[in-house]
């Protein structure tokens, strides 16, 4: 996509001025026929194609909403599921709000995981209250590096970077073959798994929901490094000099221009600070699911990223909620294969309609004519 | 604001599905409540990311589990995981409905079935291609674990039997006396049949030259294409594919110039009729069946299973019309030294690319 | 490392094969952005394009059916999409995303229910190569083009083709109108919607091609996922191409040259070590990263691009 710098396309910066937590909170909260309706008109739309198959759609929706929520143990897991496109969705989001177009996280995220993999298990016999802020910190560098080349690259040679972002993540897959398959770090006992050696227990990152609490629990202290990664997404954004001028750059040149920012720097330090978030969902899940890095261990969570930040509208809250309800497919979606004998390409095929309606506003927003418009003038930067 | 909302919609229906047990009844995969085995006992298959369809061990063990559940009076269900992430919570899901038996596919499952094992010792797990490894990366047999291995050396070494008798003898389209092999990624799983295939042309026809290549991709046609096409114009006739759907693409490319291919995993003839000579047959299917099989008959074995030529685990396929009775005579003799343990096969390759 | 490995004629074939799914790919995003439309969803013209082709291959026995077909799926596809972006004004991004994963579930789907675990039948009515028996005695260009497929070929004159109808036909010219200037367009009496749809249609027919040359050209039968990203690699292409025909070829052939070499270097050496296999796979891609800083540097979309357009009335 061909984000110019300035002219925001998808719905970012635009729009509102979003200054509090609570007047966050308040604006999402308008209208609800809206999202019911949207979601009530891509579950009819999943249904026929359920029915086609030759399966039952009631049974699979209460399997799939049985599976994602059902008991404690599957909404612990449907969080799990959801943590590392939280991260992801922010590196794409804290791109966009200042007008650039971040389809990295897939790479930044890989190259997060393997640093912090790398320092995980290299210092694996340091207690944790050294070692666990040392493997954050290789894991945030490592993707703010790969991010920071993109903006690097754009900076200095003005690379679009849609370019650079699927190039880069392309390449990582391929290093990460070879660093776990035949380089350095490859595991000595890993039985033909492409794997990195196991990180050292000081690095782990503990299961947080006890055992006795709900059985089996995998929801891991992750969820708390998320959470501040969202404060931290919020508060940079909407609460230092340094968000003012990003998101002044994202709402145009011109603005910026006024606000006396230097786009090159800009550049760099955005996409080091997208890539920072992605890398930290890179180290989450080595951290706290895995306890390795195994060879390709991330298949998507790069690219259900841009429809979770898109979804949730580059919003802190809204992205939580998005990554939810991509959790809430990841593992309910198995159930209903499970349970309810649904191909998961056909989960798949429902969750595509959900993402098409819910990014279909105006039809659903025409049908219930919805008073007032949700776009919001563009804002005068004094 | 609708996302939120739409979110509150599912988390009404959170509240509503809590109010409902947990556990649900009446699935169209398994019936009953049967958790004891001998009573429709129920067998849950966790496939590994790439699918049913990915023309390799999923869809063998899938045919597997089909099998087992037409002849063995058993109910089952699959799930495939759709990331590695997964593993844990698809065997997990299994275990906490009762299921009888867990199997799971694949060596990078190895950590999840541990974990998920040790968490249900009275739910019984097969995991293959592996062992439960614990989160140290150390191998824990446990006791409600089967470890079902396959010697995919052996099954290549055969198929190269075929492939040196008919180069060195230049039958039909074999006139280059050449052979080669593509891999997806050179990992153990697919090296293993490489480096078979390599020993048994290096002890049959020593003359023969080997090449040996990767299309870095499972799946995709047109890489696994580029590599045949290369290894033809080096002059080889006889393409053995260890690619999955990439492998595919090198089969077509042993059609378009007219020479020979060798399929593996399952019986490939069909793909291409008169191109395809035989196949390196791991009997996935099989080891899935004869695990159910075991688990009805109270003979279910923990720990290692190697399935491999003494209990026709390995073998090789169909052979196309095109080989000639002495390689036929001469695969079935080293499938029966590796029998009896004359013959032991390499697992490591001699020829990289 | 020798010099036929890095140049050889094998290599610029191999090139011609690789680049010619990413360059229609590449083709369809130039004609679709031009017109101020994001179209990420030409992976999934491209996947059902490849998947419709060979089940009408199969069912017809007839090439020409077959090929028309994929057009025609990826032409349904691309409609969506239009729908969704411009009489919709939905998010372009998520639209495109949403029918990726739609088409991609739905061709898996299929081919399991219909092909189950025996896959596509062999001997597919398939697109024909062309064999240049004339240029069998020239060196190199013989070997490189002489025998290529002829959706390849079909490629090159497409690249021209609109090359010339982008920039020297007024019905171009009202196309790049509608993508840099559309309230201005609109104002001079375009139908700025008419002339989206049919670049978005366009785009879906052209990324179709890439898809059934993919799979009835290269490979001959349908594997799921078969187009492996090459529509997103053809929308850096037209990134790198700046937005022309002829850029996205170039960009596209850079592409396909590095993934020639990913083969042709295998068991190459730089002096005493050899590249590791993996490692190769890393080509085309870091090529491309180098030829875009190096020699491309910015390029400028059209102005409108991506922006849902609101004509009067309802602004």
């Amino acid at each position: 996509m061909t984000q110019l710098q300035g002219t925001t396309t998808t719905g970012p910066g635009a729009e509102r001025p979003a200054p509090s937590v609570r007047q966050l909170t308040f604006q999402w909260a308008g209208g609800p026929a809206i999202p019911v309706l949207s979601v009530a008109i891509a579950l009819v739309l999943g249904a026929v194609f359920v029915l086609l198959s030759g399966n039952d759609p009631v049974k699979g929706y209460v399997a799939l909403f049985q599976g994602a929520f059902g008991t404690p143990y599957d909404i612990t897991e449907t969080i799990v599921a959801a943590i590392p496109l939280v991260l992801t969705g922010l590196a794409v989001a804290v791109a966009f709000r200042t007008g650039l177009f971040n389809i990295g996280a897939q790479g930044q995220l890989l190259v997060g995981a393997l640093a912090a993999g790398w320092a995980g298990s290299q210092w694996a016999t340091l207690p944790g209250f050294i070692l666990m802020p040392i493997v954050i910190v290789f894991g945030v560098a490592g993707g703010a590096f790969y991010g920071g080349i993109v903006g690097l690259l754009k900076a200095v040679r003005g690379v679009n970077e849609v370019i650079t972002t699927i190039m880069l993540n392309y390449t990582i897959v391929f290093v990460m073959h070879w660093l776990l398959q035949a380089g350095p770090m490859t595991a000595q006992n890993a039985f033909g798994t492409p794997a990195s050696t196991p990180i050292g227990v000081g690095a782990r990152l503990p299961v947080i929901i006890p055992n006795e609490l709900v059985l089996f629990s995998r929801l891991h202290a992750g969820i708390i490094l998320a959470a501040l990664a969202v404060i931290a997404f919020w508060f940079l954004l909407w609460r230092t000099p340094l968000g003012y001028q990003l998101r002044a750059v994202g709402l145009g040149a011109r603005a910026a221009a006024q606000a006396g920012i230097d786009p090159a720097r800009h550049m760099i330090l955005v996409m080091a600070i997208a890539g920072g978030f992605a890398g930290l969902g890179g180290m989450i899940e080595v951290s706290g699911v895995f306890g390795r890095v195994y060879d390709g261990f991330s298949s998507s969570y790069g690219f259900d990223a841009i429809a979770v930040a898109l979804l949730g509208k580059n919003s802190p809250l809204g992205i939580v909620f998005a990554a939810l309800l991509f959790g809430a497919f990841v593992h309910g979606g198995a159930y209903m294969q499970s349970h309810a004998g649904i191909s998961s390409n056909l989960v798949a095929i429902i969750q595509a309609f959900v993402l098409f309606v819910i990014a279909a506003e105006s039809l659903v927003r025409s049908l219930t004519r919805r008073r007032g418009r949700a776009r919001k003038p563009v804002e005068a930067i004094a | 604001m609708k996302r939120i909302l739409a979110f509150s919609v599912l988390a009404a229906t959170i509240v509503a599905s809590c109010a409902s047990t947990g556990t649900t009844s009446g699935s169209s995969a398994p019936s009953g409540s049967g958790s004891a085995t001998g009573q429709h006992p129920k067998i849950g298959l966790v496939t590994d990311v790439g699918g049913l369809n990915d023309k390799s061990f999923n869809s063998l063990a899938d045919k597997g589990r089909q099998q087992a559940q037409a002849q063995l009076d058993v109910d089952t269900s699959v799930t495939e995981s759709k990331q590695q992430a997964d593993y844990v919570p698809n065997l997990t899901k299994y275990a906490q409905d009762k299921y009888d038996l867990v199997i799971g596919v694949g060596f990078l499952m190895q950590n999840a079935i541990w974990k998920v094992a040790t968490q249900f010792p009275n739910v019984k797990f097969a995991i293959i291609d592996g062992a439960p490894n614990d989160d140290a990366g150390n191998v824990k047999n446990l006791p409600n674990v089967a470890n079902l291995f396959f010697k995919e050396q052996e099954a290549g070494y055969v198929v190269g039997v075929i492939a040196a008798t008919m180069a060195k003898n230049k039958v039909g389209a074999a006139t280059h006396n050449t052979v080669c092999s593509m891999g997806g990624l050179p990992i153990p799983p697919v090296d293993r049949y490489i480096a078979g295939y390599q020993d048994a042309v290096k002890t049959v026809s020593p003359t023969t030259k080997i090449l040996n290549g990767y299309s870095q991709d499972f799946v995709d046609q047109q890489k696994g294409i580029e590599v045949g096409k290369s290894h033809i114009a080096q002059g080889c006739d006889i393409l053995f594919q260890v690619a999955g759907g990439s492998g595919l693409g090198y089969i077509q490319a042993a059609k378009t110039a007219g020479v020979y291919a060798i399929g593996v995993d399952a019986d490939q003839a069909a793909v291409a009729p008169g191109t395809v000579i035989t196949s390196a047959l791991k009997k996935v299917d099989v080891a899935v069946f004869q695990t159910v099989r075991a688990l009805r008959l109270g003979t279910f074995k923990a720990g290692d299973n190697s399935f491999n030529a003494t209990n026709d685990g390995i073998g090789f396929g169909t052979l196309d019309k095109v080989v000639p009775d002495d390689a036929k005579a001469a695969a079935t003799q080293a499938l029966a030294d590796i029998k009896s343990g004359k013959i032991t096969p390499k697992d490591t390759v001699q020829v990289k690319p | 490392m020798t010099w036929e490995m890095l140049l050889g004629a094998s290599v610029a074939a191999a090139t011609l094969r690789l680049a010619a799914p990413i360059a229609l790919a590449a083709l369809g995003g130039v004609v679709t952005e031009r017109s101020g439309v994001t179209n990420i969803a030409l992976e999934a013209s491209m996947l059902v394009g490849a998947f419709f082709g060979i089940v009408a291959a199969d069912r017809s026995h007839n090439i020409w059916i077959a090929l028309g077909v994929a057009i025609l799926a990826g032409v349904l596809i691309a409609l969506l999409h239009a729908y969704a972006s411009i009489t919709l004004r939905s998010d372009q991004i998520v639209s495109g995303m949403a029918l990726n994963i739609l088409a991609l579930g739905l061709t898996t789907y299929l081919d399991y229910q219909m092909y189950g675990t025996t896959g596509t039948p062999p001997d597919l009515a398939g697109l024909p190569d062309v064999q240049l028996g004339f240029l069998s005695g020239v060196p190199y260009v013989g070997d490189a083009i002489g025998s290529q497929n002829s959706m390849v070929w079909v490629m090159a004159l497409l690249v021209i083709g609109l090359q010339l109808f982008l920039f020297r036909t007024v019905a171009g010219l009202r196309l790049r109108a509608v993508g840099e200037h559309p309230r201005a367009a609109e104002t001079v009496g375009i139908d700025v919607r008419r002339i989206r749809y049919a670049a978005v249609l366009a785009s879906g027919a052209l990324a179709a091609l890439g898809g059934a040359y993919l799979s009835l050209g290269v490979a001959h039968s349908f594997t799921d996922g078969m187009t492996g990203g090459r529509g997103f690699i053809g929308l850096a292409a037209m990134i790198f191409g700046r937005w022309t025909p002829i850029g996205a070829l170039a960009a596209s052939l850079i592409f396909g040259y590095g993934n020639a070499l990913s083969t042709s270097l295998q068991g190459a050496s730089i002096g005493d070590t050899k590249v590791p296999v993996q490692l190769l796979g890393t080509l085309p891609y870091v090529l491309t990263i180098l030829a875009v800083a190096g020699f491309v540097g910015r390029s400028r979309p059209p102005a409108a691009d991506g922006v849902p357009y609101e004509t009067e009335g309802h602004a």
